[in-house]
């Protein structure tokens, strides 16, 4: 006998029509027909089975939050590698010689590593962009904010030179700067501990627009390092603070 | 090209709107295989950020010549649950995600099945309009051939033509995607 004709395979699988003798008999005999019936039942199955996840409700909207945070801090040692204090305390080995613009993970970025060695300066606009960019993708619209700052300017900086500073419930920092003086290096964020200023964390660069969206270390207490800074950084390799602080104001939540 | 293949060419060259496409499209259905595998919201809404993350940072390791992204991302999101099923029987937290699942996990249930089940129900949304329509109405509603002509209004010759098409679609996504297709071009866990 002929192998079953697919229409007819079809309504077997479906259940629709049951094999006749001569159709049994066949599939008993005819591995082919008999995988390809299977296989058929098979996808009827699950075809039948595609009912219960069809017009399924969406994640809700924190799931799309975290994935963005989650992205954001797995950006962040790209735009912001994390650096040492003032006093080198936290140190690690080899991180001082580190180019402070070179990605630590190099594999998954290696397409952000070329320019970065090309014009590091330009890379780390790019980068910082990225961030903002991703982050910036459909944020819920009221994201609360538990504390500002009002960066004025310091003497190194021109009198017209502000910024705003908000934190958000998800543990952004939102920086809006504006007539800050141009760099040959990058401006660099921080947050410092006023009482012993030589205790701070870095946030990250500020990209080559108003608005930069920067992720605050998970369990970084504010109420200590809540002086707010906008420093001028040189491409020197060191990691540390230049000294050059352009802006500066205080959280208050 | 059609929109799938573009938005997983996309997706792997970084696009970040294609992103939140990729997460608008199949969010859903990631979300449900971590509820089927889990047993509750809770950590299938863990899962599904999990695994939009991990597909994001590792795009450059999905090969839409392999299989769908759908079809990448229900398997980068089996592996996690199934991890995290591991993590807590190791921790004796087993019992109580055995507890908190609705219903036990039956023979029909596993992920795998799971994940068949969704990638055909992708398939079957993205198949011609007619073709969709009487494979519906076989599937869902249990109608014959005549039956399904008869509704439609189309010669029966032509539901046949559809059905078949249509069945060998999805059978064809299923042998591309499915859980038993070959090893995905991406994921820590699984060794190639």
């Amino acid at each position: 006998m002929q192998h079953l004709d697919p229409d007819r395979l079809v309504l077997l699988a479906l259940a629709e029509e049951a094999a006749d003798p001569q159709e049994s008999d066949h599939l008993a005999a005819c591995a082919d027909c008999r995988h390809e019936l299977r296989s058929l039942e098979h996808v009827a199955g699950l075809g039948a089975e595609a009912a219960e996840v069809r017009e399924l409700p969406p994640p809700p909207e924190s799931v799309w939050a975290g994935i963005q945070a989650d992205l954001a801090r797995a950006a962040a040692p790209v735009a912001a590698p994390r650096r040492p204090s003032l006093l080198g305390a936290r140190l690690r080995a080899g991180d001082g010689s580190r180019d402070p613009g070179v990605p630590a993970t190099g594999e998954r970025r290696r397409r952000w590593l070329a320019p970065v060695l090309a014009a590091a300066a330009a890379a780390v606009v790019a980068v910082a962009g990225t961030t903002v960019v991703l982050r910036g993708i459909d944020r819920p619209p009221a994201a609360e904010v538990t504390a500002r700052a009002t960066l004025a300017p310091l003497p190194t900086a021109p009198a017209d030179a502000r910024g705003a500073v908000r934190v958000l419930a998800d543990g952004e920092l939102v920086v809006d700067v504006q007539n800050l003086p141009l760099t040959t290096g990058f401006h660099e964020v921080w947050l410092i501990d006023p009482d012993d200023t030589t205790k701070m964390l870095s946030l990250g660069n500020l990209p080559a627009r108003p608005e930069a969206v920067l992720p605050v270390p998970p369990g970084t207490d504010l109420h200590r390092y809540r002086l707010v800074d906008v420093s001028d950084e040189a491409h020197d390799g060191d990691a540390t603070h230049s000294g050059k602080s352009l802006l500066r104001g205080t959280l208050t939540s | 090209m059609g929109p799938g293949e573009e938005l997983a060419e996309r997706f792997r060259d970084g696009d970040e709107t294609a992103l939140r496409t990729a997460y608008e499209r199949h969010g859903s259905a990631v979300l449900v295989l971590g509820v089927r595998l889990l047993g509750n919201r809770a950590d299938a809404e863990d899962i599904t950020q999990a695994t939009f993350v991990a597909a994001w940072t590792g795009r450059e390791t999905f090969d839409p010549e392999r299989g769908s992204l759908l079809g990448w991302l229900l398997g980068i999101a089996r592996r996690k649950a199934v991890d995290r099923l591991r993590s807590a029987a190791r921790d004796g937290r087993i019992t109580d995600t055995v507890r908190s699942q609705p219903a036990p996990p039956t023979a029909a249930e596993t992920p795998e099945r799971v994940v068949d089940r969704l990638v055909v129900a992708d398939e079957l949304s993205r198949l011609p309009g007619e073709q969709r329509r009487t494979l519906e109405l076989a599937f869902f509603d249990d109608l014959t051939h005549p039956q399904i002509a008869a509704v439609t209004g189309l010669p029966l010759g032509t539901v046949k033509s559809h059905i078949r098409r249509g069945m060998a679609n999805l059978r064809r996504r299923w042998e591309v995607d499915g859980a038993a297709s070959g090893p995905r071009s991406a994921g820590p866990s699984r060794a190639r």
